[in-house]
């Protein structure tokens, strides 16, 4: 699915779902992790993934002929630096308090196996276009993962949802929320049972709704 | 900069603040390269050995050249501030590079025993994260703290990784629900883990 068949909207489309950087292919776990106790910081994450994988494969596909084989992984990592630290510096311009909160994760975008991991499969080899299609979907794919998590997250810890208060007052006033969910157990814990409901969903795929 | 300062900046780093458990580096190999034992182990002991030379020596570049060139040409110490990134990255890439060449003269059959989860180290966000880490906090500002928070952050990884490599070993005798075998079942026991570790929170500091 991956490997330059189909259309462009294919290869979108894979990123999102069938091929999902997090839920299916278990990449980029660090961030899914750490900056999913709120949906804000989720999809701000998301949207910074999604700008440096664009401009990575966009570059790398611009490159993609000029790149001898044994410095790629240089290039690759050098190119992915330049645009993190663009956007850690955009975001601390205009979001200061998200920035803070994600702190070093923003940093360590450059070391998110999701990015690097598509500069090498696909933006090495195919056109701009194709890059550029794949990247948005990878990028969409990351975001919408992070997003579920953070939302089973800060409702069941909050009890708020993009910090508009979702259910009812008596759940957090008397101590009823659930504050494992937002500190690192909760993290490990929603994602496991994620990955598990998502293998489920595909199992099930796979042998036409039997299972 | 007192022996009991550098007994808390080590706890806190190794135990409290666990990079795999609470602070979510290195969460790859930590869910890659833990099917066996003394697989673990050793990739946990180079982690280690990386994390320590790269936190060193990206802290000595913070504080020497990049401060110095920073007030000589711009007239602030933070004017190189952009370049840290791509300097840290720099630096881990060479160490990995260095303990690979090592490793394949010395110790050959570790070296394919590794196969490609060595040249990953590079992007094992636990030793970018502890470089950042080092940077940003307050206490790691002199050279030997900033060593013992590296170093404990190696050996918080190593301990990790290792506990969770031996519970795997018993989970393939168990019978785990066929949805949440291999990654599913692996992030809920993190998970458990990583409540345990919470009751660490206090010691130190």
């Amino acid at each position: 699915m991956a490997d330059g068949n189909g259309s462009n909207f294919d290869q979108f489309a894979a990123g999102v779902f069938s091929n999902n950087p997090v839920l299916v292919q278990l990449l980029g776990m660090c961030p899914t992790l750490a900056v999913t106790n709120s949906v804000e910081n989720a999809l701000v994450m998301g949207a910074a993934v999604t700008f440096v994988v664009v401009m990575s494969n966009l570059i790398t596909s611009l490159l993609r002929n000029l790149i001898q084989p044994h410095v790629r992984i240089l290039i690759f990592t050098l190119t992915i630096a330049t645009f993190v630290t663009i956007a850690d510096m955009a975001l601390r311009a205009y979001m200061f308090d998200v920035s803070k909160k994600l702190g070093a994760f923003v940093p360590l975008i450059i070391v998110n196996c999701i990015i690097i991991c598509r500069a090498e499969v696909v933006a090495i080899k195919c056109s701009v276009s194709r890059s550029l299609a794949d990247a948005f979907g990878m990028g969409l794919g990351f975001t919408m993962a992070l997003t579920i998590l953070g939302i089973v997250r800060e409702i069941l810890g909050a009890g708020t949802l993009l910090k508009q208060p979702v259910l009812p007052a008596a759940f957090v006033e008397n101590g009823h929320n659930w504050v494992i969910m937002i500190l690192p157990p909760g993290a490990f814990l929603t994602l496991g049972v994620v990955v598990g409901v998502v293998n489920h969903l595909r199992s099930r795929k796979a042998t036409g709704g039997v299972a | 900069m007192n022996l009991g300062e550098l007994a808390a900046i080590f706890i806190g780093v190794a135990l409290v603040n666990n990079l795999v458990l609470s602070g979510f580096l290195g969460i790859c190999p930590f869910l890659g390269v833990s099917r066996k034992v003394d697989m673990a182990f050793g990739m946990g002991c180079a982690v280690t050995f990386v994390i320590t030379v790269s936190g060193v020596v990206t802290w000595a570049i913070v504080h020497g050249p990049l401060n110095w060139v920073g007030n000589a040409v711009f007239g602030d110490p933070n004017s190189l501030a952009f370049l840290k990134y791509v300097t840290f990255i720099m630096v881990i890439a060479s160490m990995v590079q260095l303990v690979e060449m090592y490793l394949k003269k010395f110790f050959p059959s570790l070296y394919t025993a590794f196969g490609v989860f060595l040249p990953l180290i590079t992007t094992n966000c636990a030793i970018l994260g502890a470089c950042l880490y080092i940077d940003m906090k307050e206490e790691t500002q002199h050279l030997l703290n900033a060593a013992v928070y590296a170093f404990g952050g190696g050996l918080g990884f190593t301990m990790a990784i290792t506990i969770m490599a031996g519970i795997r070993e018993h989970i393939r005798f168990s019978d785990v629900p066929k949805p949440l075998r291999g990654a599913g079942i692996t992030l809920l026991v993190a998970g458990m883990l990583a409540m345990a570790f919470t009751g660490f929170t206090g010691i130190g500091k």
